[in-house]
């Protein structure tokens, strides 16, 4: 059996772990550094069948196995090719008590458990099973060999982890040789050639040793260890030869999860419930490997003023590695102890405590879902470009956006826009619910007619807009805007319930597309269809076409005559049929997001969220005409309004237009050197032949400037809209 | 792979008491998927609730599909961050790889119903 490490094959035996295979072929997977033999410290890493981080000691040796050291210097490169890897699934598993840990401690507990009762996941690296992190919830996150365990526990988790061995800090404990007590029981049992093996502290057991006394000064070699050096009890230096080094300088518990664990029912058994040995202060030599930070950097560090625990931890990252605070954390603790004469607790852990493949962090994620209309596929087959927006996939263009304009500006254009938010409210209390919730006189709308409404927060700034439809007293059809439908319903639903009123109300954004006919020629569509008496302006009424039941709405987004249709989900590619073949004759088109921004922007249209900020009022935005302070309901915001309105101007919405290409959407506005706002909606008008933008204008001395810069070119301040300013077209018979 | 299809139902939000009291066509799916709402698959054509402000819609917002036991264990433990019932026949709701999913549990299979707007996304997360 071989394996490959560094494009050298190796042969190894059956039951050898990858680094016992690699040291018997004289191939130290870093070159040197204590090793332990527990998983606990980072000097057996290497890359493994493209898997970087993996440690050695942990993972059985097969055939065929391709180990590449990772560098020197720098971190180990990422893969270079892009083919798929396998997708690394997340197994949710639910329980009342996990263990982690499966020796003697970690067995009773079980035992204990399931005598009680109780459903027991048990963990242990000896089975592939590695607890990497715990979170609220409680959650273990554990790595296994069938995917990530996401461990969902009721009870209470169990660490049972034992004790990983003190490692030497000193000049020369990065040379090959140095090992754990441990360690070289089991890598002289596994078959290592360690030659003369000298130990200091608890020996190895079952090995023939030279057994030294004295504290440790150094390591001398040039790779590999060829002696140490110890201090006597006289203080004297003495060098003794040797091929390895077992160090056998006490315990420290294995308790990482656990101190992660805070204010979750985390308790911790056996040896890792036992206190650490504390190792003498080291006088020189690195005691964080991972960081490389070495004794002259602590005593920096304490020199500095960062003398607790917690900011050591910050201020030298020690503990922040690869091995998260096994090797060094002792050892900074004896350091802050001899340093302050006061023993200091561990610092937290945090998860993960093993390195993990991207795959692995991403196991059981998944993006945030975007929804599609009914149309998408009829989008997508008409070779549409889509786009995400407020939530949902949408048509941006379907290849030539100056033909969808025109088709709107002077022939008539269809657009998916199942995507606004769609809500049918209707009880008792409606009127006076919806009189709270809006600053318009709602009463004041007759059955069959609509109404733009602004819906303001508390602080009457601009939250979403929409149309307010009154289909009879105690019967209210609502929209809103596509991004903002799901908090508008939590909006309405939140006050019904607070204030009490007697309501029922069902968001109906997905049970009803929508269709919205556009362009001059959009009532002889109608006609065709069979809709002789179309709707008036801000009116709605219910039709049938081709087949398809239909509340049509009147209203313009674009500027131009425009029927919304809502009808049943179900029947969208029905109706979208029907309309571009009804159409056809009339040269129909469909029309992207990207045409409507355009076509709304030169009627000054604002896009809530686009062109608003968190703090836009009506007034600011030119639509304080829309807020009735003359109502007698007490709606949301007013209060605010009635303050706001008390205040000064300071900045306003307005419209922009200059020569040449548009600037982008942010771009900065400037007067006179000084920062004066900055664009929100931007685009070149096709009728107009210019630039225009809408964008936030601060006043300077008490006036709006008329001359600005933006993109280093000047522009200047016009009224909205720029097009059909008497808006002759969309109220057009 | 399953694919999810349109379901077409009878949505209704009255009172809790009108639809605690309401009868519901026995040979149909009634999911209470709130106190105050109630899913009826197939959709029904005269359903009655005494509630005269009752809001009663035909729906077809929802898809579905029907995965065997073993598909919907596999599903539910690589995308359920909450516990499912164990008990057949059984009803059940929250997200599922991050998509609204309601669960009708039945001894060799389950129907799971999400909005049809994220259909494509769920079949996704199929197994």
């Amino acid at each position: 059996m071989r394996l490959v490490i560094d494009g050298k094959p190796i042969s190894f035996d059956e039951d050898d772990n990858l680094l016992v295979a690699l040291l018997k072929a004289d191939e130290h997977p870093t070159g040197g550094g204590c090793l332990c033999m527990g998983g606990d410290c980072f000097h057996c890493l290497a890359t493994v069948d493209g898997v970087s981080y993996v440690r050695t000691c942990q993972v059985p040796a097969k055939p065929g196995m391709v180990i590449d050291r990772h560098p020197q210097d720098g971190y180990p490169q990422l893969p270079l090719d892009d083919t798929t890897t396998v997708e690394i699934h997340a197994h949710n598993k639910f329980c009342d008590v996990v263990v982690i840990g499966t020796g003697e401690s970690g067995t009773a507990e079980i035992v204990k458990a399931r005598s009680a009762g109780k459903s027991v996941i048990s963990l242990d690296t000896k089975d592939g099973q590695e607890a990497v992190g715990i979170y609220d919830g409680p959650l273990v996150i554990a790595r296994t060999a069938e995917g990530m365990w996401h461990i969902n526990v009721k009870d209470e988790i169990v660490i049972a982890t034992g004790a990983a061995e003190i490692h030497p800090v000193a000049p020369g404990s990065h040379l090959n040789g140095v090992m754990t007590s441990r360690a070289a029981t089991q890598l002289a049992q596994a078959g290592v050639s360690l030659g003369k093996v000298v130990a200091i502290g608890s020996p190895p057991e079952n090995i023939e040793v030279e057994q030294l006394s004295g504290d440790i000064i150094r390591f001398e070699g040039s790779t590999k260890v060829e002696a140490v050096v110890l201090e006597d009890d006289n203080g004297d230096e003495k060098r003794i030869a040797c091929d390895s080094v077992a160090v056998g300088l006490g315990f420290h518990p294995r308790n990482a999860l656990y101190r992660m664990g805070h204010g979750l029912p985390v308790r911790v058994v056996g040896e890792a419930a036992l206190e650490s040995d504390i190792p003498k202060c080291p006088a020189a030599g690195i005691v964080c490997p991972c960081s490389h930070v070495s004794v002259d950097d602590l005593n920096y560090t304490w020199d500095s003023g960062f003398q607790e625990m917690e900011l050591v931890k910050r201020s030298t990252l020690a503990g922040t590695g690869t091995c998260q605070g096994s090797v060094c954390l002792p050892y900074l603790r004896s350091f802050l102890l001899e340093k302050g004469k006061e023993l200091q607790p561990s610092f937290t852990a945090r998860p993960v405590t093993k390195q993990l493949t991207m795959g692995e962090i991403a196991a059981g994620a998944h993006h945030h879902p975007t929804m599609r209309t009914a149309l998408d596929a009829e989008h997508r087959a008409l070779g549409a470009q889509m786009e995400r927006s407020g939530g949902w996939w949408r048509p941006w263009t379907y290849g030539n956006k100056a033909e969808e304009y025109w088709a709107v500006r002077e022939g008539v254009s269809i657009m998916d826009v199942s995507t606004l938010g769609k809500m049918i409210i209707q009880g008792p209390d409606v009127l006076p619910l919806l009189e709270r919730l809006y600053p318009t006189q709602v009463a004041t709308i007759k059955d069959g007619r609509s109404r733009y409404v602004l819906l303001l927060n508390e602080r009457g700034y601009i939250m979403d807009d929409g149309l307010i439809c009154k289909d009879s007293d105690n019967q209210y059809y609502l929209t809103f805007t596509s991004g903002g439908s799901s908090h508008s319903e939590m909006w309405v639903r939140d006050w019904a319930a607070g204030w009490g009123y007697n309501i029922r109300m069902l968001n109906v954004t997905s049970t009803f597309g929508a269709i919205n006919l556009t362009g001059p020629l959009s009532n002889k569509v109608l006609e065709k269809a069979g809709v002789t008496e179309p709707p008036k302006f801000i009116r709605h009424k219910m039709v049938n076409i081709a087949g398809v039941d239909c509340r049509i709405l009147r209203l313009s987004f674009t500027g131009e005559l425009s029927y919304e249709l809502h009808y049943p989900v179900e029947d969208s590619v029905k109706l979208w049929r029907a309309l571009m073949t009804i159409g056809q004759e009339f040269g129909i088109k469909p029309h992207g997001l990207e045409t409507l921004l355009t076509l709304r922007l030169e009627k000054g249209h604002i896009i809530v969220g686009q062109d608003t900020d968190f703090d836009t009022t009506a007034r600011r935005a030119h639509h304080d005409w829309m807020v009735n302070l003359k109502k007698e309901e007490k709606f949301i915001g007013r209060h605010s309004v009635i303050r706001t309105n008390r205040i000064e101007l300071d900045k306003m919405l307005v419209g922009f237009e200059m020569d040449g290409e548009p600037p982008i959407e942010g771009a900065v506005v400037w007067y006179k050197d000084e920062y004066a706002g900055y664009i929100t909606s931007t685009g070149t008008s096709y009728v107009l032949g210019k630039a225009v933008m809408m964008g936030w204008l601060y006043y300077f001395d008490g006036e709006l400037p008329e001359n600005v810069v933006i993109d280093d070119r000047p522009a200047k301040r016009v009224p909205t809209p720029f097009y059909d300013k008497e808006a002759t077209r969309a109220r057009a018979k | 792979m399953p694919e999810l299809n349109r379901l077409m139902m009878t949505r209704v939000v009255a009172t809790k008491e009108a639809l605690d009291t309401a009868v519901f066509p026995q040979n149909h799916q009634t999911i209470r998927i709130a106190p105050d709402e109630v899913l009826i698959h197939p959709p029904v054509a005269d359903i009655s609730v005494d509630d005269p402000y009752a809001i009663i819609v035909s729906d077809g917002s929802f898809a579905g599909v029907w995965l065997s036991d073993a598909e919907s264990r596999t599903l539910l433990s690589h995308n359920c961050e909450w516990e499912p019932p164990e008990k057949r026949p059984s009803f059940a709701q929250g997200a599922v790889g991050g998509i609204a999913t309601k669960i009708i549990f039945e001894e060799e299979q389950s129907l799971f119903i999400v909005p049809a707007a994220m259909a494509a996304e769920f079949e996704e997360r199929l197994p």
